[in-house]
């Protein structure tokens, strides 16, 4: 019986022998020097303008200016004023240099030249009514509406207005994810 | 009797294998002293970098038997971070405005290499992919297509461009990429809110974030078709890039 067991673990032995021996014949494995790196950035994409008017008034002149109320963005401004056939009116460029307020003939509206960066105000406009002698002093209405249009750029740089762009409306889909967007 | 033949025979191949690659070294060894020399032994050593605007964002180095990283993130990064100085101090980001983005790649290591680069493109919103939004508005200006080969099955988000030819040590590319805009389209779509005297413009995609991510790839040039294939999974004699 030893002698069996004895045998046994020379074969176990001598094959695992030959096992290791062999193995140092075998090649290299086949493999490839390769590396790689990443990078990755993001900025985000603030849209939105929102604007007030101010007006004063003081002997029959309105004090206006157009106040940028957004955090972010910068804008661009006009205003237009309407007034009754029997209202005069006449606007005034009240900043220091006089050419930041620009009137155009083909549409009626003032222009205010430089972008009007967020939480700022223009200069003054002022627009000064005089009522025709037979119109009721005490009733007539002068309207100031102002617009603002959101500073785009050329390729270089480049700001200017586009207050010709028609905005596609649409419809709030916030929190609805892939196929349930299209119910 | 037969097993114990086997034995045997097993016996004797391990011990003939073991004493033949002891001759082996044996003829090294004499080899050695028949002769006076410096032997120099250079390591096949392989490293890649990422550059923005000439300035190493991301590189990853094999070097004294370990990988060195070094991204402009800092310690402990693997990545590196892109368009962290796209718009100066207080700036704030104009639609279709062109940035400089100015994206090259450079053999770091010792050896020459292959490269190929991926660049993925996407919308993000509070955390959320926003997949109505076209990747293309992310214009990432890509340039040098000569050198640059693009994989004709790139998708919108995902570009995958190889570098023909080999990038030599110490070499840095042809820029792939070198400027980048956001299309003012992203402003088209938009609703106006008038409350008294205050007129608002509500935007769908205000708030909205863009993502550049760039990941490089290098491989060996010996046995570039195998490797490239292995590595790659492409047939790069058929993408003409050897």
């Amino acid at each position: 019986m030893k002698k069996g067991a004895g045998r046994k673990i020379i074969f176990a032995m001598s094959a695992a022998a030959l096992c290791m021996a062999g193995a140092l014949t075998i090649e290299h494995a086949s493999a490839y020097f390769t590396t790689y790196v990443s990078a990755g950035g993001s900025q985000t994409v603030h849209l939105g303008s929102q604007t007030t008017i101010h007006e004063e008034l003081s002997r029959m002149t309105k004090h206006v200016s157009i106040k940028n109320t957004s955090q972010i963005n910068d804008c661009f401004v006009r205003v237009k004023v309407f007034a009754g056939k029997d209202v005069d009116v006449v606007c005034k460029d009240k900043s220091e240099s006089g050419r930041l307020w620009t009137y155009s003939r083909q549409d009626d509206y003032w222009y205010y030249s430089p972008i009007l960066p967020a939480g700022e105000s223009t200069e003054i406009l002022d627009v000064e009514v005089s009522p025709q002698e037979e119109l009721d002093r005490d009733s007539f209405n002068v309207v100031v509406i102002q617009e603002c249009t959101p500073v785009i750029y050329d390729e270089a740089g480049n700001p200017s207005a586009d207050w010709n762009t028609v905005y596609a409306d649409y419809q709030e889909t916030a929190g609805v994810q892939g196929e349930e967007a299209d119910r | 009797m037969a097993k114990k033949k086997l034995t045997y025979l097993m016996l004797a191949s391990a011990v003939l294998l073991l004493l033949s690659s002891a001759v082996g070294s044996t003829r090294a060894a004499l080899t050695y002293y028949s002769e006076n020399y410096v032997a120099k032994i250079t390591v096949s050593q392989i490293g890649v970098s990422l550059l923005e605007n000439g300035e190493i964002v991301s590189s990853r180095d094999y070097n004294k038997n370990e990988w060195k990283v070094n991204t402009n993130k800092g310690a402990g990064s693997t990545s590196g971070e892109l368009l962290s100085n796209m718009l100066g101090q207080e700036e704030k980001l104009a639609l279709n405005k062109k940035y400089d983005e100015k994206l090259t790649v450079k053999n770091s290591g010792s050896i020459d290499e292959y490269v190929r680069v991926r660049i993925y493109r996407y919308w993000m919103k509070n955390g959320q992919k926003v997949t109505t939004l076209s990747p293309d508005m992310i214009d990432l200006n890509l340039v040098n297509t000569d050198q640059w080969i693009k994989n004709p099955n790139n998708t919108a988000e995902c570009v995958e461009l190889f570098y023909k030819g080999i990038l030599p040590t110490g070499k840095e590319t042809k820029p792939f990429a070198d400027t980048i805009r956001i299309d003012g389209k992203l402003a088209s779509e938009a609703a106006i809110e008038t409350n008294g005297d205050t007129i608002k413009t509500v935007y769908k995609y205000d708030g909205v974030e863009f993502h550049v991510d760039v990941e490089v790839d290098a491989v060996q040039t010996h046995n570039a078709q195998d490797a490239m294939k292995s590595a790659w999974g492409v047939d790069a004699s058929g993408l003409g890039i050897l």
